[in-house]
Protein backbone atom coordinates (compact mmCIF):
# COMPACT_ATOMS: atom_id res chain seq x y z
CA UNK A 1 0.00 0.00 0.00
CA UNK A 2 2.95 2.08 0.74
CA UNK A 3 5.02 1.62 -1.81
CA UNK A 4 2.20 2.33 -3.85
CA UNK A 5 1.36 5.78 -2.97
CA UNK A 6 5.31 6.06 -2.90
CA UNK A 7 5.37 5.60 -6.33
CA UNK A 8 2.64 7.43 -7.19
CA UNK A 9 3.83 10.54 -5.50
CA UNK A 10 7.46 10.15 -7.36
CA UNK A 11 5.49 10.41 -10.67
CA UNK A 12 3.82 13.16 -9.41
CA UNK A 13 6.51 15.30 -8.40
CA UNK A 14 8.18 14.12 -11.59
CA UNK A 15 5.73 15.52 -13.55
CA UNK A 16 5.93 18.61 -11.18
CA UNK A 17 9.49 19.23 -12.24
CA UNK A 18 8.57 18.79 -15.82
CA UNK A 19 6.12 21.46 -15.50
CA UNK A 20 8.35 23.90 -14.14
CA UNK A 21 11.59 23.17 -15.96
CA UNK A 22 9.44 23.36 -19.10
CA UNK A 23 7.53 26.50 -18.19
CA UNK A 24 11.19 28.01 -17.25
CA UNK A 25 12.73 27.24 -20.31
CA UNK A 26 9.18 28.99 -22.46
CA UNK A 27 9.85 31.70 -20.31
CA UNK A 28 13.30 32.18 -21.20
CA UNK A 29 12.60 32.13 -24.83
CA UNK A 30 9.57 34.15 -24.73
CA UNK A 31 10.68 36.86 -23.50
CA UNK A 32 11.63 38.74 -26.66
CA UNK A 33 8.28 38.23 -27.92
CA UNK A 34 6.60 40.76 -25.09
CA UNK A 35 5.74 44.27 -25.91
CA UNK A 36 7.98 46.06 -22.84
CA UNK A 37 8.20 49.38 -21.17
CA UNK A 38 9.76 52.09 -23.02
CA UNK A 39 9.85 50.27 -26.32
CA UNK A 40 9.13 52.26 -29.55
CA UNK A 41 6.20 50.47 -31.93
CA UNK A 42 3.78 51.33 -34.65
CA UNK A 43 0.08 49.93 -33.99
CA UNK A 44 -2.42 48.46 -36.71
CA UNK A 45 -5.49 48.44 -36.61
CA UNK A 46 -6.25 44.82 -37.82
CA UNK A 47 -9.93 45.31 -39.43
CA UNK A 48 -8.36 48.38 -41.73
CA UNK A 49 -4.91 47.62 -41.99
CA UNK A 50 -3.73 51.70 -41.07
CA UNK A 51 -1.14 52.48 -38.71
CA UNK A 52 -1.85 54.82 -35.67
CA UNK A 53 -0.28 58.03 -36.67
CA UNK A 54 -0.35 61.47 -36.12
CA UNK A 55 1.26 64.86 -36.71
CA UNK A 56 1.49 68.71 -36.50
CA UNK A 57 -1.87 69.03 -37.88
CA UNK A 58 -5.02 70.15 -35.47
CA UNK A 59 -8.38 69.05 -35.48
CA UNK A 60 -10.43 72.11 -37.08
CA UNK A 61 -13.63 70.91 -34.87
CA UNK A 62 -14.03 69.71 -31.36
CA UNK A 63 -10.95 70.55 -29.24
CA UNK A 64 -8.64 71.45 -31.67
CA UNK A 65 -6.03 69.52 -30.59
CA UNK A 66 -3.69 67.50 -32.56
CA UNK A 67 -5.08 65.37 -34.61
CA UNK A 68 -4.96 61.20 -34.58
CA UNK A 69 -5.42 58.97 -37.76
CA UNK A 70 -5.04 55.64 -39.50
CA UNK A 71 -2.61 55.82 -42.58
CA UNK A 72 -1.76 52.76 -44.89
CA UNK A 73 1.96 53.36 -44.96
CA UNK A 74 4.04 51.59 -43.38
CA UNK A 75 7.32 53.42 -43.21
CA UNK A 76 6.05 56.95 -41.72
CA UNK A 77 7.90 57.66 -39.23
CA UNK A 78 5.56 59.79 -37.80
CA UNK A 79 3.60 56.41 -37.00
CA UNK A 80 5.89 55.88 -34.02
CA UNK A 81 4.71 55.92 -30.31
CA UNK A 82 6.40 54.95 -27.57
CA UNK A 83 4.52 52.80 -24.58
CA UNK A 84 5.44 54.34 -21.18
CA UNK A 85 4.09 53.84 -17.71
CA UNK A 86 0.79 55.57 -16.19
CA UNK A 87 2.07 59.27 -14.68
CA UNK A 88 3.34 58.23 -11.24
CA UNK A 89 3.82 55.06 -12.31
CA UNK A 90 7.13 53.24 -12.00
CA UNK A 91 8.09 51.14 -15.00
CA UNK A 92 11.91 49.50 -15.64
CA UNK A 93 13.11 49.34 -18.67
CA UNK A 94 12.39 46.37 -20.81
CA UNK A 95 9.59 45.22 -18.50
CA UNK A 96 6.97 43.45 -19.87
CA UNK A 97 3.66 45.00 -19.91
CA UNK A 98 0.67 43.02 -18.23
CA UNK A 99 -2.88 42.48 -19.29
CA UNK A 100 -5.01 45.36 -18.33
CA UNK A 101 -2.21 47.36 -17.16
CA UNK A 102 -2.60 51.22 -17.71
CA UNK A 103 -0.16 52.95 -19.63
CA UNK A 104 0.61 55.90 -21.74
CA UNK A 105 0.76 56.20 -25.73
CA UNK A 106 3.22 59.05 -26.85
CA UNK A 107 3.73 60.15 -29.77
CA UNK A 108 7.71 59.96 -31.05
CA UNK A 109 7.72 63.15 -32.77
CA UNK A 110 5.58 65.38 -31.50
CA UNK A 111 5.73 64.29 -27.41
CA UNK A 112 1.78 64.35 -26.85
CA UNK A 113 -0.01 61.56 -25.37
CA UNK A 114 -2.70 59.74 -26.92
CA UNK A 115 -5.85 61.26 -25.61
CA UNK A 116 -9.53 61.26 -25.44
CA UNK A 117 -12.10 63.36 -23.65
CA UNK A 118 -15.64 64.36 -24.21
CA UNK A 119 -15.59 65.70 -27.73
CA UNK A 120 -17.00 64.61 -30.96
CA UNK A 121 -14.87 63.25 -33.60
CA UNK A 122 -15.37 65.32 -36.72
CA UNK A 123 -16.45 62.69 -39.45
CA UNK A 124 -18.63 59.74 -37.24
CA UNK A 125 -19.96 61.53 -34.12
CA UNK A 126 -18.16 59.34 -32.37
CA UNK A 127 -15.58 60.42 -29.40
CA UNK A 128 -12.60 62.27 -30.29
CA UNK A 129 -9.34 60.41 -29.73
CA UNK A 130 -6.49 63.22 -29.99
CA UNK A 131 -2.34 64.08 -29.13
CA UNK A 132 -2.08 65.94 -26.24
CA UNK A 133 0.42 67.35 -23.72
CA UNK A 134 4.17 68.64 -23.84
CA UNK A 135 7.02 66.26 -23.65
CA UNK A 136 4.92 63.35 -22.50
CA UNK A 137 3.40 64.84 -20.05
CA UNK A 138 -0.20 65.27 -20.34
CA UNK A 139 -2.64 64.98 -17.92
CA UNK A 140 -5.01 61.88 -16.60
CA UNK A 141 -6.89 61.46 -19.72
CA UNK A 142 -3.75 60.02 -21.57
CA UNK A 143 -4.08 56.98 -19.45
CA UNK A 144 -5.03 53.54 -21.66
CA UNK A 145 -5.80 50.34 -20.65
CA UNK A 146 -4.30 47.20 -22.14
CA UNK A 147 -6.90 44.53 -22.53
CA UNK A 148 -5.64 41.19 -23.84
CA UNK A 149 -6.52 37.67 -22.66
CA UNK A 150 -2.96 36.10 -20.93
CA UNK A 151 -0.56 37.69 -18.75
CA UNK A 152 1.77 39.75 -20.79
CA UNK A 153 0.90 41.86 -23.62
CA UNK A 154 2.44 39.32 -26.32
CA UNK A 155 3.81 40.51 -29.76
CA UNK A 156 1.62 38.97 -31.72
CA UNK A 157 -1.65 39.42 -30.01
CA UNK A 158 -4.47 41.47 -31.17
CA UNK A 159 -5.26 43.51 -28.14
CA UNK A 160 -7.64 46.40 -27.04
CA UNK A 161 -7.27 49.55 -25.76
CA UNK A 162 -9.69 50.80 -23.15
CA UNK A 163 -9.86 54.61 -22.14
CA UNK A 164 -9.39 55.14 -18.75
CA UNK A 165 -11.04 57.99 -18.22
CA UNK A 166 -13.94 57.97 -20.12
CA UNK A 167 -14.12 53.76 -20.70
CA UNK A 168 -13.91 54.24 -24.65
CA UNK A 169 -12.23 51.92 -26.96
CA UNK A 170 -9.60 52.78 -29.53
CA UNK A 171 -11.82 52.54 -32.72
CA UNK A 172 -11.50 52.90 -36.49
CA UNK A 173 -14.11 52.35 -38.61
CA UNK A 174 -13.10 53.47 -42.17
CA UNK A 175 -14.39 57.16 -42.67
CA UNK A 176 -11.72 59.04 -44.72
CA UNK A 177 -10.61 62.85 -44.45
CA UNK A 178 -10.01 64.79 -47.53
CA UNK A 179 -7.60 67.45 -48.06
CA UNK A 180 -5.07 67.96 -46.34
CA UNK A 181 -4.52 64.27 -45.03
CA UNK A 182 -6.54 62.74 -47.67
CA UNK A 183 -7.03 59.12 -47.46
CA UNK A 184 -6.41 59.21 -43.55
CA UNK A 185 -8.73 57.13 -41.71
CA UNK A 186 -10.51 58.59 -38.88
CA UNK A 187 -9.69 56.99 -34.95
CA UNK A 188 -12.16 57.60 -32.89
CA UNK A 189 -13.60 56.06 -29.59
CA UNK A 190 -16.53 53.86 -29.38
CA UNK A 191 -18.15 52.69 -26.34
CA UNK A 192 -19.08 48.73 -27.54
CA UNK A 193 -15.89 46.37 -28.35
CA UNK A 194 -16.30 45.00 -31.62
CA UNK A 195 -13.86 44.18 -34.32
CA UNK A 196 -12.90 47.70 -35.27
CA UNK A 197 -11.19 48.02 -31.79
CA UNK A 198 -8.14 45.52 -32.53
CA UNK A 199 -4.72 46.74 -32.78
CA UNK A 200 -1.73 44.85 -33.15
CA UNK A 201 1.80 46.06 -32.56
CA UNK A 202 4.13 46.03 -36.28
CA UNK A 203 7.16 47.81 -36.86
CA UNK A 204 9.19 48.89 -34.00
CA UNK A 205 12.24 49.01 -31.17
CA UNK A 206 11.58 46.39 -29.09
CA UNK A 207 13.61 46.42 -25.98
CA UNK A 208 14.76 43.85 -23.92
CA UNK A 209 15.49 43.47 -19.87
CA UNK A 210 18.74 44.06 -19.42
CA UNK A 211 20.68 42.12 -17.04
CA UNK A 212 21.58 44.17 -13.33
CA UNK A 213 25.00 45.69 -14.63
CA UNK A 214 26.85 44.15 -11.16
CA UNK A 215 25.37 40.77 -11.62
CA UNK A 216 28.22 38.16 -12.16
CA UNK A 217 27.33 35.50 -14.39
CA UNK A 218 27.50 32.14 -13.50
CA UNK A 219 28.95 29.64 -15.76
CA UNK B 1 74.13 16.91 -15.59
CA UNK B 2 70.94 18.96 -13.85
CA UNK B 3 71.33 21.55 -16.26
CA UNK B 4 70.95 19.45 -19.64
CA UNK B 5 68.09 18.08 -17.91
CA UNK B 6 66.64 21.03 -17.41
CA UNK B 7 67.59 21.92 -20.98
CA UNK B 8 65.63 19.26 -22.29
CA UNK B 9 62.13 19.58 -20.19
CA UNK B 10 62.08 23.00 -21.05
CA UNK B 11 62.18 21.85 -24.76
CA UNK B 12 59.79 19.30 -24.43
CA UNK B 13 57.49 21.38 -22.56
CA UNK B 14 57.59 24.28 -25.71
CA UNK B 15 57.25 21.76 -28.28
CA UNK B 16 53.81 20.39 -26.24
CA UNK B 17 52.73 23.67 -25.82
CA UNK B 18 53.23 24.56 -29.39
CA UNK B 19 51.70 21.49 -30.59
CA UNK B 20 48.67 22.27 -28.23
CA UNK B 21 48.22 25.43 -29.32
CA UNK B 22 48.37 24.47 -33.06
CA UNK B 23 45.68 21.69 -32.39
CA UNK B 24 43.87 23.23 -29.48
CA UNK B 25 42.87 26.40 -32.21
CA UNK B 26 42.66 29.62 -31.87
CA UNK B 27 42.71 31.45 -28.14
CA UNK B 28 39.55 33.57 -28.41
CA UNK B 29 40.02 34.81 -25.02
CA UNK B 30 43.41 36.44 -26.17
CA UNK B 31 42.24 37.82 -29.20
CA UNK B 32 38.90 39.78 -26.98
CA UNK B 33 41.52 40.62 -24.95
CA UNK B 34 39.72 39.24 -22.00
CA UNK B 35 40.19 36.67 -18.47
CA UNK B 36 38.88 33.38 -18.74
CA UNK B 37 36.07 34.40 -16.38
CA UNK B 38 34.71 37.42 -18.07
CA UNK B 39 31.11 37.92 -17.55
CA UNK B 40 28.88 38.02 -20.92
CA UNK B 41 29.04 42.15 -20.41
CA UNK B 42 32.83 42.50 -20.70
CA UNK B 43 32.83 40.02 -23.69
CA UNK B 44 30.29 42.47 -25.49
CA UNK B 45 32.12 45.65 -24.45
CA UNK B 46 35.62 44.13 -25.65
CA UNK B 47 34.26 43.07 -28.81
CA UNK B 48 32.70 46.79 -29.41
CA UNK B 49 35.98 48.48 -28.99
CA UNK B 50 37.71 45.96 -31.02
CA UNK B 51 35.60 45.53 -33.79
CA UNK B 52 36.09 50.02 -34.45
CA UNK B 53 39.95 49.37 -34.27
CA UNK B 54 40.22 45.98 -36.34
CA UNK B 55 37.63 46.73 -39.03
CA UNK B 56 39.37 46.02 -42.80
CA UNK B 57 38.12 49.30 -43.88
CA UNK B 58 39.93 51.20 -40.95
CA UNK B 59 42.84 49.43 -41.81
CA UNK B 60 43.22 49.53 -45.64
CA UNK B 61 47.43 48.86 -45.30
CA UNK B 62 47.43 46.10 -42.81
CA UNK B 63 47.38 42.58 -45.09
CA UNK B 64 46.59 40.74 -42.38
CA UNK B 65 43.30 43.20 -41.58
CA UNK B 66 40.64 40.65 -42.78
CA UNK B 67 42.21 37.61 -40.79
CA UNK B 68 41.94 39.55 -37.38
CA UNK B 69 38.87 40.50 -37.72
CA UNK B 70 37.67 37.25 -38.80
CA UNK B 71 38.95 35.75 -35.79
CA UNK B 72 37.43 38.50 -33.61
CA UNK B 73 34.00 37.74 -35.14
CA UNK B 74 34.95 34.00 -34.56
CA UNK B 75 35.72 34.70 -30.90
CA UNK B 76 32.52 37.07 -30.34
CA UNK B 77 30.53 33.88 -31.67
CA UNK B 78 32.00 31.47 -29.58
CA UNK B 79 32.03 33.05 -26.12
CA UNK B 80 29.02 35.02 -25.98
CA UNK B 81 27.06 31.53 -26.74
CA UNK B 82 26.67 30.13 -23.54
CA UNK B 83 26.45 26.07 -24.76
CA UNK B 84 29.75 27.03 -27.25
CA UNK B 85 31.50 28.87 -25.19
CA UNK B 86 31.11 25.52 -22.67
CA UNK B 87 32.31 23.28 -25.29
CA UNK B 88 35.52 25.63 -26.12
CA UNK B 89 36.48 26.11 -22.44
CA UNK B 90 36.03 21.85 -22.17
CA UNK B 91 37.55 20.68 -25.92
CA UNK B 92 39.49 23.80 -27.75
CA UNK B 93 38.44 25.00 -30.89
CA UNK B 94 38.74 22.28 -32.68
CA UNK B 95 35.97 20.60 -30.05
CA UNK B 96 33.13 23.12 -31.52
CA UNK B 97 30.26 21.11 -32.87
CA UNK B 98 29.90 22.43 -36.49
CA UNK B 99 31.46 24.72 -38.04
CA UNK B 100 30.50 28.82 -37.82
CA UNK B 101 27.07 30.01 -38.60
CA UNK B 102 26.21 33.35 -38.92
CA UNK B 103 28.23 35.75 -41.29
CA UNK B 104 30.50 38.23 -38.61
CA UNK B 105 28.42 40.93 -40.82
CA UNK B 106 25.75 40.06 -38.77
CA UNK B 107 27.16 40.28 -35.68
CA UNK B 108 28.52 43.72 -36.61
CA UNK B 109 25.88 44.81 -37.64
CA UNK B 110 24.06 44.10 -34.21
CA UNK B 111 26.38 46.71 -32.81
CA UNK B 112 26.58 49.13 -35.23
CA UNK B 113 23.71 49.16 -37.96
CA UNK B 114 22.99 48.54 -41.13
CA UNK B 115 25.75 50.26 -42.74
CA UNK B 116 28.03 50.44 -40.49
CA UNK B 117 31.45 50.32 -41.90
CA UNK B 118 30.15 53.59 -42.69
CA UNK B 119 32.65 55.31 -40.04
CA UNK B 120 32.46 58.88 -37.76
CA UNK B 121 28.63 58.20 -37.55
CA UNK B 122 28.48 60.93 -40.22
CA UNK B 123 27.39 60.02 -43.91
CA UNK B 124 29.84 61.00 -46.66
CA UNK B 125 28.76 63.88 -48.25
CA UNK B 126 29.03 62.02 -51.68
CA UNK B 127 25.34 60.56 -50.74
CA UNK B 128 23.68 63.81 -50.07
CA UNK B 129 22.33 63.53 -53.62
CA UNK B 130 20.16 60.21 -52.53
CA UNK B 131 17.53 60.72 -50.93
CA UNK B 132 17.13 59.36 -47.11
CA UNK B 133 14.49 57.82 -45.06
CA UNK B 134 13.54 59.23 -41.73
CA UNK B 135 15.69 59.06 -38.96
CA UNK B 136 14.56 57.69 -35.45
CA UNK B 137 15.63 59.16 -32.35
CA UNK B 138 14.78 57.76 -29.46
CA UNK B 139 15.71 58.04 -26.01
CA UNK B 140 17.32 55.95 -23.44
CA UNK B 141 16.30 55.82 -19.79
CA UNK B 142 19.62 54.29 -18.04
CA UNK B 143 20.47 53.93 -14.45
CA UNK B 144 23.55 55.90 -12.34
CA UNK B 145 24.49 52.26 -11.76
CA UNK B 146 24.99 51.54 -15.37
CA UNK B 147 26.80 54.50 -15.91
CA UNK B 148 29.18 53.30 -13.27
CA UNK B 149 29.73 49.71 -14.01
CA UNK B 150 28.62 50.07 -18.15
CA UNK B 151 25.92 47.91 -19.27
CA UNK B 152 24.38 46.34 -22.99
CA UNK B 153 20.55 47.20 -23.94
CA UNK B 154 19.29 44.45 -26.66
CA UNK B 155 16.64 45.67 -28.61
CA UNK B 156 14.70 43.86 -30.87
CA UNK B 157 14.66 45.97 -34.54
CA UNK B 158 11.72 45.29 -36.68
CA UNK B 159 11.80 47.41 -39.94
CA UNK B 160 10.22 47.79 -43.23
CA UNK B 161 12.97 46.94 -45.65
CA UNK B 162 12.85 47.24 -49.14
CA UNK B 163 13.25 43.75 -51.46
CA UNK B 164 12.67 43.77 -55.55
CA UNK B 165 9.89 42.72 -56.47
CA UNK B 166 8.34 41.56 -60.31
CA UNK B 167 7.28 44.24 -62.33
CA UNK B 168 7.85 48.28 -62.69
CA UNK B 169 6.66 51.21 -60.84
CA UNK B 170 6.09 54.81 -60.82
CA UNK B 171 9.30 56.62 -59.74
CA UNK B 172 10.59 60.14 -59.80
CA UNK B 173 6.93 61.48 -60.41
CA UNK B 174 6.82 65.61 -61.25
CA UNK B 175 4.87 68.11 -63.40
CA UNK B 176 5.80 69.01 -66.34
CA UNK B 177 3.95 71.82 -68.44
CA UNK B 178 2.41 70.08 -71.82
CA UNK B 179 1.98 71.71 -75.01
CA UNK B 180 -1.30 71.23 -76.82
CA UNK B 181 -2.01 71.88 -80.44
CA UNK B 182 -6.24 72.57 -80.56
CA UNK B 183 -6.25 73.73 -83.85
CA UNK B 184 -3.89 75.83 -86.25
CA UNK B 185 -2.27 78.95 -84.39
CA UNK B 186 -3.91 77.63 -81.18
CA UNK B 187 -2.40 76.12 -78.61
CA UNK B 188 -3.00 74.68 -75.04
CA UNK B 189 -0.99 74.45 -72.15
CA UNK B 190 -1.45 72.12 -69.88
CA UNK B 191 -0.18 70.50 -66.80
CA UNK B 192 0.55 66.48 -66.30
CA UNK B 193 2.13 64.38 -64.17
CA UNK B 194 5.28 62.37 -65.64
CA UNK B 195 7.04 59.66 -64.10
CA UNK B 196 9.87 57.34 -64.60
CA UNK B 197 10.10 53.24 -64.71
CA UNK B 198 11.87 52.17 -62.07
CA UNK B 199 12.16 48.45 -60.91
CA UNK B 200 9.29 47.67 -58.34
CA UNK B 201 9.96 47.58 -54.70
CA UNK B 202 7.96 45.99 -52.23
CA UNK B 203 8.56 46.60 -48.24
CA UNK B 204 9.00 43.39 -46.01
CA UNK B 205 8.98 43.17 -42.21
CA UNK B 206 12.31 41.76 -40.80
CA UNK B 207 13.95 41.34 -37.43
CA UNK B 208 17.43 41.90 -36.33
CA UNK B 209 18.95 41.95 -32.50
CA UNK B 210 20.72 45.18 -31.93
CA UNK B 211 22.89 45.89 -28.66
CA UNK B 212 23.15 49.21 -27.37
CA UNK B 213 25.98 49.83 -25.07
CA UNK B 214 26.00 52.02 -21.82
CA UNK B 215 29.71 52.78 -21.61
CA UNK B 216 31.55 53.68 -18.55
CA UNK B 217 30.96 57.61 -17.49
CA UNK B 218 28.18 58.09 -20.57
CA UNK B 219 26.72 61.51 -20.15
CA UNK B 220 23.44 63.14 -20.73
CA UNK B 221 22.25 63.38 -24.54
CA UNK B 222 25.17 61.44 -25.42
CA UNK B 223 23.93 59.26 -28.35
CA UNK B 224 24.74 56.20 -30.18
CA UNK B 225 23.49 55.44 -33.80
CA UNK B 226 22.88 52.31 -35.74
CA UNK B 227 23.45 53.30 -39.32
CA UNK B 228 20.72 52.41 -41.57
CA UNK B 229 18.36 50.79 -39.20
CA UNK B 230 15.62 53.80 -39.28
CA UNK B 231 12.85 54.33 -41.59
CA UNK B 232 13.35 53.12 -45.29
CA UNK B 233 13.20 55.14 -48.52
CA UNK B 234 11.43 53.49 -51.44
CA UNK B 235 14.23 55.60 -53.61
CA UNK B 236 17.01 55.93 -51.86
CA UNK B 237 18.75 54.75 -47.93
CA UNK B 238 17.51 53.80 -44.95
CA UNK B 239 17.92 56.87 -42.16
CA UNK B 240 19.40 56.01 -38.74
CA UNK B 241 18.19 54.98 -35.22
CA UNK B 242 19.37 57.04 -32.77
CA UNK B 243 19.70 56.07 -29.22
CA UNK B 244 19.93 59.21 -27.06
CA UNK B 245 20.88 58.64 -23.10
CA UNK B 246 18.95 59.79 -20.58
CA UNK B 247 20.50 59.67 -16.94
CA UNK B 248 17.52 58.75 -14.27
CA UNK B 249 18.11 60.70 -10.77
CA UNK B 250 19.25 58.53 -8.44
CA UNK B 251 18.10 58.07 -4.70
CA UNK B 252 20.97 58.77 -3.47
CA UNK B 253 23.77 60.23 -5.22
CA UNK B 254 23.38 63.00 -7.37
CA UNK B 255 25.81 63.45 -10.50
CA UNK B 256 28.05 66.03 -11.03
CA UNK B 257 30.28 65.85 -13.90
CA UNK B 258 32.39 62.66 -12.78
CA UNK B 259 31.41 63.64 -9.08
CA UNK B 260 29.16 62.02 -7.34
CA UNK B 261 27.42 63.88 -4.16
CA UNK B 262 25.70 62.05 -1.40
CA UNK B 263 24.00 63.57 2.37
CA UNK B 264 24.25 61.80 5.27
CA UNK B 265 22.47 62.57 8.67
CA UNK B 266 24.13 61.71 11.95
CA UNK B 267 23.20 61.93 15.26
CA UNK B 268 24.08 64.91 17.79
CA UNK B 269 25.93 62.50 19.76
CA UNK B 270 27.69 60.94 16.72
CA UNK B 271 29.15 64.36 15.37
CA UNK B 272 30.23 65.63 18.77
CA UNK B 273 31.56 62.44 19.87
CA UNK B 274 32.63 60.66 15.86
CA UNK B 275 31.57 57.79 14.63
CA UNK B 276 32.64 55.23 11.35
CA UNK B 277 30.43 53.76 8.75
CA UNK B 278 29.93 52.72 5.52
CA UNK B 279 28.09 54.15 2.25
CA UNK B 280 27.09 51.01 -0.01
CA UNK B 281 28.69 52.11 -3.59
CA UNK B 282 26.62 52.10 -7.20
CA UNK B 283 28.26 48.44 -7.87
CA UNK B 284 28.07 47.33 -4.19
CA UNK B 285 31.36 48.04 -3.41
CA UNK B 286 31.57 49.56 0.57
CA UNK B 287 32.59 53.17 0.96
CA UNK B 288 34.41 53.37 4.78
CA UNK B 289 34.06 56.56 6.65
CA UNK B 290 35.81 57.50 9.70
CA UNK B 291 35.22 60.22 11.81
CA UNK B 292 37.14 61.06 15.13
CA UNK B 293 36.69 64.91 15.35
CA UNK B 294 33.68 66.71 15.91
CA UNK B 295 31.51 66.90 12.69
CA UNK B 296 29.83 70.50 11.99
CA UNK B 297 25.97 70.38 10.44
CA UNK B 298 27.32 71.24 6.50
CA UNK B 299 30.65 69.93 6.56
CA UNK B 300 31.58 67.78 4.01
CA UNK B 301 33.98 64.94 2.90
CA UNK B 302 35.87 64.09 -0.21
CA UNK B 303 36.36 60.41 -0.89
CA UNK B 304 38.96 60.00 -3.97
CA UNK B 305 38.38 57.81 -6.66
CA UNK B 306 34.76 56.78 -5.45
CA UNK B 307 33.12 59.29 -7.82
CA UNK B 308 31.84 58.09 -11.88
CA UNK B 309 34.68 56.76 -14.26
CA UNK B 310 35.55 59.29 -16.67
CA UNK B 311 33.53 58.72 -19.96
CA UNK B 312 37.28 59.38 -22.21
CA UNK B 313 39.72 57.70 -19.98
CA UNK B 314 37.69 54.91 -17.48
CA UNK B 315 40.76 54.67 -15.53
CA UNK B 316 40.11 58.41 -14.03
CA UNK B 317 37.36 58.74 -11.19
CA UNK B 318 35.78 61.64 -10.02
CA UNK B 319 35.05 61.93 -6.34
CA UNK B 320 32.45 61.17 -3.82
CA UNK B 321 31.66 64.06 -1.92
CA UNK B 322 29.81 63.61 1.43
CA UNK B 323 27.67 66.18 3.44
CA UNK B 324 26.60 65.69 6.89
CA UNK B 325 23.88 67.24 8.12
CA UNK B 326 23.09 66.75 12.29
CA UNK B 327 19.89 65.49 13.51
CA UNK B 328 18.91 67.20 17.19
CA UNK B 329 16.88 64.79 19.92
CA UNK B 330 13.27 65.11 18.99
CA UNK B 331 12.22 65.00 22.95
CA UNK B 332 12.92 67.67 25.33
CA UNK B 333 15.20 67.76 27.99
CA UNK B 334 14.15 67.25 31.56
CA UNK B 335 16.03 69.61 34.01
CA UNK B 336 18.31 66.87 35.45
CA UNK B 337 19.50 66.35 31.41
CA UNK B 338 19.60 69.95 31.03
CA UNK B 339 22.09 70.61 33.82
CA UNK B 340 24.11 67.98 33.31
CA UNK B 341 24.82 68.72 29.52
CA UNK B 342 26.06 72.45 30.47
CA UNK B 343 28.44 71.28 32.90
CA UNK B 344 29.98 68.49 30.26
CA UNK B 345 30.16 71.47 27.93
CA UNK B 346 31.21 73.95 29.81
CA UNK B 347 30.15 76.64 27.76
CA UNK B 348 29.48 80.19 29.09
CA UNK B 349 25.91 81.86 27.71
CA UNK B 350 26.71 83.93 24.19
CA UNK B 351 24.53 85.21 21.78
CA UNK B 352 25.83 86.28 18.91
CA UNK B 353 23.12 88.71 16.59
CA UNK B 354 24.03 89.45 13.33
CA UNK B 355 22.94 90.19 9.55
CA UNK B 356 22.38 86.67 8.35
CA UNK B 357 20.68 87.52 4.82
CA UNK B 358 22.95 90.20 3.64
CA UNK B 359 20.89 90.92 0.91
CA UNK B 360 19.62 87.41 -0.05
Amino acid sequence: MQAVIMGQLRVISVLLDFILLSAMCAGRDVDSSYVTCGSLVKLMNTRHSVRLHSHDVKYGSGSGQQSVTGVDSADDANSYWRIRENPNGICQRGEPIRCNQAIRITHLKTGRNLHSHHFSSPLSNNQEVSAFGENGQGDDLDVWAVQCSGIFWERDDAVRFKHVGTEVFLSITGEQYGHPIRGQREVHGMSLPNHHNYWKVMEGVFIQPSNDPVQHDEL
Amino acid sequence: MAVKGMKLSSVCLLLLYLISTVLGGRDFYKILGVSKSASIKDIKKAYRKLALQLHPDRNQDDPHAQDKFADLGAAYEVLSDQEKRKQYDTYGEDGLKEGHHGSHGDIFSSFFGDFGFMFGGNRQTANRDIPRGNDIILDLEVTLEEVYSGNFVEVVRNKPVSKEAPGKRKCNCRQEMRTTQLGPGRFQMTQEVVCDECPNIKLVNEERTLEVEIEQGVRDDMEYPFIGEGEPHIDGEPGDLRFRIKVLKHPVFERRGDDLYTNVTISLVEALVGFQMEISHLDGHKVNIVRDKITKPGARLQKKGEGLPNFDNNNIRGSLIVTFDVDFPKEQLDDQQKDGISQLLKQASSQKVYNGLQGY
